[in-house]
């Protein structure tokens, strides 16, 4: 992997876990600091496989 | 006047089951339950009861349809192949 | 009983209660239309009874629903793709105006919550509902046939 496609897949990422985040602070009830940490690691988990998913229907 | 919605969704139960029971074909009847699961849904959230209609949406208006169809397509793929045997 | 319940009961009664008549007769085109459009009624008449009963949390019933419902209808086009190939539903009218009654009831939620983070919510579930109906609504016409053939 070279460092283009390395620097790419974690732009990816960092932009899936960014609208993962914002979309579980939109659905949760009330925020705070143990929501927003929770809601990072569970975004971080799901930017992963969104990615994957993504790489898998549409190719590389 | 107060119960109205209570009547309505109680009445949608009453008619998608009768529906169920009275559709012979099992994959239209696959079709009628994913509606009677909506139903039972609404009605268990006018009563007050939102986790079971939760629980209630995710089996019944995806799970048994799902489960009913790969079931009628087992069963007539394995005729299909008997009938060719014989 | 307040207007947002009424409305919510003409919805049950009218809405869902015509397509449990379309469900339980006629050809299997006009079944599966009707069926797609049971959910895609139902969750407008959640989002105003959570409106109705004063209860926010209610919200996510009318998101599984927004987000279930396409996915039972892909499950019935997928498996019964065989036999509605040959005749394929044809429903334009009716899906637009589910998915415009979805719109008004989200945006008439959106005007009485005001803005927020309520807000935000009741929209990503207006934008699930339209987008899913209008998905299964094309699948089932056969739009996408060259997936559903595998």
């Amino acid at each position: 992997m070279s460092p283009r496609t390395a620097l790419l897949a974690l732009a990816e990422i960092l932009a899936w876990w960014a609208a993962l985040t914002v979309l579980w602070l939109v659905l949760i009830s009330t925020v705070d600091t143990l929501e927003l940490a929770v809601g990072a690691g569970a975004a971080g988990a799901a930017a992963v496989a969104a990615r994957a998913a993504r790489r898998a229907v549409s190719g590389p | 006047m107060a119960d109205a919605v209570i009547v309505v969704a109680l009445l949608l139960v009453a008619g998608s089951a009768t529906a169920a029971v009275a559709v012979r074909d099992p994959v239209r009847q696959a079709l009628v339950l994913a509606v009677l699961g909506v139903a039972l849904a609404v009605l268990f959230t006018v009563l007050q009861a939102p986790d079971v209609a939760l629980s209630q949406l995710a089996v019944g208006s995806v799970l048994t349809p799902l489960l009913l169809l790969l079931t009628v397509r087992k069963v007539k793929r394995r005729g299909q192949r008997k009938g060719r045997e014989q | 009983m307040n207007g947002w319940t009424l409305t919510a009961a003409l919805v049950l009664g009218g809405g869902v209660g015509a397509t449990l008549w379309g469900v339980a007769t006629g050809p299997l085109r006009r079944r599966v239309v009707a069926q797609n459009l049971s959910t895609a009624l139902a969750c407008p008449a959640l989002l105003l009874l959570s409106q109705g009963y004063d209860r926010p949390s209610y919200v996510d019933l009318a998101l599984v629903l927004a987000l279930l419902g396409p996915v039972g209808t892909l499950v019935f086009a997928r498996l019964l793709s065989g036999e509605l190939a040959g005749d394929p539903p044809r429903a334009q009218g009716v899906t637009w105006a589910a998915a415009g009654l979805g719109a008004a009831v989200v945006l008439a939620l959106c005007v009485a919550v005001g803005p927020g983070r309520a807000m935000a919510k009741l929209l990503v579930v207006g934008a699930l509902l339209v987008g899913g109906n209008l998905v299964a609504s094309r699948a089932l016409s056969g739009g996408f046939r060259e997936v559903s053939r595998g």
